[in-house]
């Protein structure tokens, strides 16, 4: 019986399709491939909800689903792997699909609006690669292994570089383009490594294992992973301790992550990727390219359980990225550029939460901030449209009256964003920061107090960079909405059409009311059962991937401890320095005419501004070291290398000039040289034959 | 009473040598070509006096050969000899060293 | 058995048209010539769908279209005219004849005068390579081997670029010398295993040296020290044609001073001689020896993958970027070759196919934008994506290619020989691995860089010429390549089954730690 999940494959190849068809035959569409997009994504939308239900149990009993579907490699002969792809769909990567499609068929019909309507050329190129974009990120949310979810991570990278290069015919667009794709393929280098390291350990890359009829027929690498380190299984380790060398492998594949989730120091592409086009940056910052790091992490996080010491480093880039970031996005003056700090800083949060072992609060934190990050990027899209492509806030202001649908939609992403109660972010973000705390303070007491400490300072930093956070969403939200109108073009704002408004309203509502889905200081306080989230992933059919597997492992084997602690008194704590943010930026920005506050930041402001140099020392890397350094080996190749062969050459020549002197054309001086060699033949035998002899 | 085979190789080596004279020191191609024959006469009188030594004919026949050679030679010889003259105007070996490098 | 199989009917197609070719009148000849070209082409693919062989062709696996005739004997060893296939040598040659098709139908724009020798000479270099794929006789080999040299050194010597005397003079000396090597080790392994062997017959050779005991001494040299010696020699030929650094000096100049089709065969197949070739004997024949050796053998391979791709990095001429980043490549076979393992060896075969159709295809597509722009200088051109966007997107799509991106065949190959390296006896195999691997950094950085320079920004030329859409015959053979790209990299099985069937003898099955000879 063919039932959901032989359509999963499905969610990928119907925006596959769209990308096909509109590269191919979008010129010839009205609407220019858009069209097929929509239908596409939407198709996606339904299958993927049809699948939800599916993994909830709506549709019978709750299911989970693991195959290898497609025999990429086939290994002949003893000890060749064999390379599949598959499909893995638990309830995180029902979530995710979910997730992924919804975004994707918003802002595919935002592009109705930012792009068509704007009378943009290569339209066609633009919708094939967001087709392929979103394509490659759902068949990355369900991959089954490792390999397959590389390959995938990679396509995305290569969509990013295409959407992002979209305007080519300016110089920033392919510059910010090229900078993606090599910044983020440093990481990939790291988890390439990984990939190849996990295979050539384990021998398998699967995230979950495949059972059949309740018997495993394949493992999955983090059980054998787990059977190693307590000395159930072997394998080989390369000459290094068995937890160490898991270690290594977890920080290899965290190399990708924190180049496509953007985290320090491989950031920096993020906020030039601005140079795409609007509706692109919200899928690449809500849904897809970003979000894959940080799913990545949430997939195999079976693995990471075993490694306290990846573990504290996932928390502490993480938490040290929220704060950095934030405190950048606190001096930016273009809407975006805002926008994409705080993407930073959100997925640093993840990150914190991942590495804190609150497996929940980061996926909880990836849909709320899906959500609400999409909607403040698509709200900006059309404030952008409003503005004729202006993007620097200090030429809005007072669009509030203007463009009301935006602004509200808008103002409900930016309580979101900012954390206040009862927006998305609120919950997220506070359940971030409770699982940080509490695990901070138990494992503090425990023999990992090392780990303990990582995790508080990591907590500390996120902490404190919630107040950054609101502050700097507000400051947005006043210059760009309240305020008089600046510039002419502020003043002569309009609404934009349905289809940029209407997924504004979807997100705008969704933003609101995504936090209910796991409500936990709510819950608390009242006993009610409403922690939704927390039950879908507790659960499944595939146990290695639920949070109950996950808490024994944080627990048994990463050693890390929950404190007693309620979360209301860290929610409170939070909450405020969330309302301070809001409240400083009311003072100092909602004002009818708002000046540049950065001023009195002194020597900080520069050092923010140029965004703590961080540009400027990859850039010297790339241009100050590289280069140089090619340029040495080309200079080595040419002269040295080259000159010992054209040397040889030389040589040769040289000699032969000289000893064809000798062939001086004289019959004479031939037969002459002829007789005297015999005569010379002769004696050199009659001696021979007499030392011989 | 023979004459001992000695003596024909002593003789044999005069004529060479006059041979391989007339070659180091001559600067026309006619006496060239005649040092040349004499050279490859030397070798036939070498040939005549081993074949009568051993009592084999093969010297003798390959003596003939050489006959036959030599006289194909000097019709190619001559032969150079006349263009030599009609190019440089003289048969001095030492002027047509044009082709040298 | 016949006299002819279809081998000797593929060879003597591609001889016989060449010689017709050389004869026709030059406004046809590029489309005469392609039109023979396809009748090996189409032989080629009925070999390959008819496909059964088995094994490695020189450990006493089944051969495909095998034939055998005696041919002379000279003393002791029997010289016969031996040819067939295995997994290693039918994607090989279906890589030549698709590229030599290719090659023919890119010709038809930069080539315009002389047509119908260069048509000619292309056609008949076609059957020496094919030749040097299927001979199984060392001198039939050989023959061909060296015969592939003639038309290249014409091709370059009359239709390059402005030093191509130069160019041609270098590669015809560089190459020969390093065959003259290499025979000296072949005869030497030969000479020394006396008795045991009564040809030069590949497959016997290399049985007879898996018999331990069967190699004696030569001029007083002891089999082992022997052993190494005929390596070293054997290595240091084929590193030329590969090439290896420090003996990779005579390709860039090659590559840039050939018309593009001649740049294609000669990166697209040309180089895979080389790297066939160590495999056949250095990695078939005394696999022991580079078992032992492999940390030395390693670092030449790593080496070459970083030092080619800084090179490249440093280059402004499209052709130059490409050619050096062959270099880079092609060291991913050696560090694949050498790890001996099943996907190691198996991966190093398939990157040779996946190069070969990488690189033609970028070099096509570098063609292509000359053909428009007359010049390659990464400053003199910017922003013809707009003018010609096919073209860019193909050598886009190449380029992405070339980086390894997944569900190309770059990628696959990589990472088979990533995952075979990274397991196997090398010394520091996962440390070595990943200095290899870093070379896919490297790799997009150039490539990035000359795209974003070229291809993207506000249009601009710094020639005298007005850039348009490329005649259809210019992209077709870049969308074919690039299908073949793509097939073969989202079902590497493709060719990857029968490799493996080739490759999976040669992997020993008991891996010994490195450091000491075995023999």
């Amino acid at each position: 019986m063919a039932g959901v999940y032989d359509f999963v494959p499905a969610i990928a190849a119907l925006p596959f399709l769209a990308f096909l068809v509109s590269l191919f035959f979008g010129r010839y569409m009205p609407k220019r491939g858009a069209e097929a997009g929509v239908i596409a994504t939407a198709g996606s939308l339904g299958l993927s909800t049809w699948t939800a239900l599916t993994v909830a149990g709506f549709t019978g009993p709750a299911t989970s689903y693991n195959a290898n579907l497609y025999t990429w490699v086939q290994g002949v002969g003893d000890g060749a792997l064999t390379l599949s792809l598959g499909v893995l769909v638990d309830p995180l990567a029902a979530l995710m699909l979910l997730i992924v499609s919804l975004i994707s068929f918003l802002v595919h019909v935002f592009s109705l609006g930012y792009m068509n309507d704007e009378g943009e050329t290569g339209l066609p190129r633009y919708y094939a690669g967001l087709g392929l974009f979103t394509a490659s990120m759902l068949a990355f949310v369900f991959s089954n292994n490792l390999l397959m979810a590389f390959m995938f991570f990679e396509l995305v990278g290569l969509c990013s570089y295409l959407l992002i290069g979209f305007w080519f015919r300016d110089d920033g667009p392919p510059s910010a383009a090229k900078k993606a794709f090599l910044v983020t393929r440093f990481g990939d280098y790291f988890f390439l490594v990984g990939v190849v390291g996990v295979f050539a350990t384990f021998g398998t890359g699967l995230f979950a294992p495949i059972t059949d009829g309740g018997t495993v027929v394949a493992e999955s690498f983090p059980q054998v992973a787990e059977h190693a380190l307590g000395g159930e299984a072997s394998v080989e380790t390369f000459g290094l301790e068995t937890g160490t060398w898991f270690t290594v492998l977890g920080l290899l594949v965290l190399g990708g992550v924190i180049g496509k989730s953007a985290q320090f120091p491989l950031h920096t592409w993020l906020p030039d990727a601005m140079e795409g086009p609007t509706p692109v940056s919200a899928l690449i910052h809500a849904a897809t390219m970003v979000a894959a790091g940080v799913y990545l992490v949430a997939r195999m996080y079976g693995f990471y359980l075993l490694s306290p010491q990846a573990l504290a480093v996932i928390a502490l880039v993480g938490g040290f990225t929220a704060l950095f970031a934030a405190t950048m996005g606190v001096v930016k003056q273009e809407l975006k550029q805002v926008l994409a700090y705080s993407t930073i800083s959100q997925y640093g949060y993840m990150m914190l939460a991942l590495g804190a072992g609150g497996y929940t609060a980061a996926v909880f934190h990836l849909t709320t901030h899906a959500v609400f990050k999409a909607l403040l990027f698509l709200g900006a899209g059309s404030v952008i449209i409003a503005m004729h492509h202006e993007e620097n806030m200090w030429t809005m202001g007072g669009l509030k009256d203007r463009m009301p649908v935006t602004y509200y939609t808008f103002l409900s992403g930016s309580l979101a964003l900012a954390g206040i109660v009862p927006f998305a972010g609120f919950w997220s973000k506070d359940e971030v920061l409770f699982e940080a705390l509490v695990h901070g303070l138990g494992t503090l007491e425990t023999e990992a107090s090392m780990v303990g400490t990582l995790l508080l300072v990591g907590y500390a930093m996120g902490l404190l960079a919630v107040f950054f956070t609101a502050f700097y969403t507000f400051r947005m939200v006043f210059l760009t909405f309240h305020g008089d109108a600046r510039t002419d073009a502020a003043r002569d704002a309009t609404e934009n059409r349905w289809n940029v408004t209407f997924p504004l309203a979807v997100l705008g509502i969704g933003a609101a009311t995504v936090g209910f889905i796991n409500m936990v200081p709510v819950a608390e306080l009242t006993g009610a059962e409403i922690e939704f989230l927390h039950d879908w992933l507790a659960h499944g059919g595939i146990d290695a991937t639920t949070t109950e597997t996950y808490s024994e492992l944080l627990h048994d084997v990463a050693g890390i401890e929950a404190a007693e602690l309620g979360a209301l008194g860290p929610g409170a704590v939070s909450l405020a320095l969330a309302l301070a943010g809001v409240g400083t930026a009311w003072t100092l920005y909602n004002v009818p005419d708002p000046v540049e506050q950065t001023d009195k930041l002194g020597g900080l402001k520069t050092l923010l501004v140029h965004n703590y140099y961080q540009d400027e020392y990859q850039v010297w890397l790339a241009q100050g070291v590289t280069v140089p350094l090619a340029r040495a080996a080309d200079r080595f190749d040419q002269g040295v290398v080259d000159g010992v062969v054209n040397g040889i050459s030389s040589v040769s020549l040289f000699t032969g000039s000289r000893f064809r002197r000798i062939q001086s054309g004289l019959v004479t001086n031939y037969a002459a040289l002829m007789t005297l060699s015999l005569v010379l033949l002769l004696i050199v035998f009659v001696l021979a034959g007499e030392v011989m002899g | 009473m023979a004459v001992v085979t000695e003596y024909y190789l002593l003789l044999s080596a005069a004529v060479f040598c006059i041979g391989l004279y007339g070659i180091l020191t001559r600067e026309s191609a006619l006496l060239f070509l005649m040092s040349v024959e004499l050279m490859l006469n030397a070798a036939n009188i070498n040939f005549v006096a081993f074949s009568f030594y051993w009592g084999n004919l093969t010297g003798q026949v390959f003596s003939l050969f050489t006959m036959a050679l030599a006289a194909a030679e000097v019709a190619v010889g001559i032969g150079i000899i006349l263009v030599l003259y009609r190019n440089f105007e003289g048969i001095d070996v030492t002027e047509a060293a044009t082709m040298r490098w | 058995m016949p006299l002819a199989g279809p081998i000797e009917a593929l060879l003597a197609v591609t001889l016989v048209g060449g010689l017709v070719v050389m004869l026709a009148p030059d406004e046809h000849a590029g489309k005469l010539a392609t039109v023979i070209s396809l009748l090996p082409l189409a032989g080629s693919l009925w070999m390959y769908a008819t496909f059964e062989g088995a094994g490695n062709a020189l450990l006493g696996g089944e051969l495909a279209f095998e034939s055998t005739v005696g041919w002379v004997e000279l003393a002791a060893y029997e010289l016969s005219w031996h040819v067939g296939l295995d997994g290693v040598s039918m994607p090989l040659l279906l890589l030549t004849t698709v590229l030599t098709t290719l090659a023919l139908v890119s010709s038809w724009t930069p080539i315009d005068e002389r047509e119908s020798q260069f048509y000619g000479l292309m056609l008949l270099m076609e059957t020496s390579l094919i030749g040097v794929f299927v001979a199984l006789d060392f001198f039939v080999w050989l023959v061909f081997w060296e015969f592939v040299l003639v038309p290249m050194y014409f091709l370059i010597g009359v239709w390059g670029g402005p030093r191509r005397r130069y160019a041609a003079i270098k590669f015809f000396i560089y190459t020969n010398v390093a065959t003259l090597v290499m025979f000296v080790g072949y005869a030497a392994l030969v000479f020394a295993l006396g008795d045991s062997v009564s040809s030069f017959d590949l497959p016997a050779v290399a049985q007879a040296l898996q018999v331990q005991g069967n190699l004696g001494t030569f001029f007083g040299i002891e089999p082992p020290v022997l052993r190494l010696v005929a390596f070293t020699l054997l290595f240091a030929g084929f590193a030329v044609k590969v090439p290896v650094f420090p003996l990779h000096t005579w390709l860039p100049d090659a590559h840039v001073e050939a018309p593009t089709p001649v740049s294609v065969m000669l990166a697209g197949v040309l180089l895979k001689m080389g790297t066939y070739a160590l495999l056949r004997f250095n990695f078939t024949m005394l696999s022991d020896t580079a078992l032992a050796n492999e940390g030395i053998i390693v670092a030449f391979g790593v080496f070459s993958v970083i030092y080619g791709a800084l090179l490249a990095l440093a280059q402004q001429d499209l052709k130059r970027i490409v050619a050096y980043s062959s270099i880079s490549s092609m060291g991913y076979v050696i560090v694949g070759l050498v790890a001996l393992t099943p996907h190691g060896i198996g991966g190093a075969t398939f990157q040779m196919i996946s190069h070969g159709l990488i690189s033609g295809l970028l070099f096509m597509a570098v063609g292509v934008i000359y053909n428009e722009t007359h010049t390659r200088m990464v400053g003199d051109i910017s922003g013809i994506a707009d003018r010609m966007p096919w073209t860019v997107g193909v050598f886009l799509a190449a380029a992405f290619g070339y980086m390894g991106l997944p569900f190309m065949s770059g990628f696959a190959a990589e990472y088979l020989v990533f995952l075979g390296a990274f397991d196997s006896g090398i010394p520091y195999a996962p440390l070595v691995t990943a200095v290899a691997m870093f070379g896919i950094v490297v790799v997009a950085g150039y490539l990035l860089w000359a795209m974003q320079r070229t291809l993207f920004g506000e249009y601009g030329l710094a020639t005298d010429y007005d850039v348009s859409r490329a005649p259809v015959h210019d992209v077709v053979p870049l969308v074919v390549l690039l299908v073949l790209v793509i097939a073969l990299g989202s079902q590497p099985s493709l060719v990857y089954g029968m490799i493996q069937e080739a490759t999976a003898p040669l992997v020993p099955t008991t891996l010994v730690p490195g450091g000491e000879l075995l023999w």
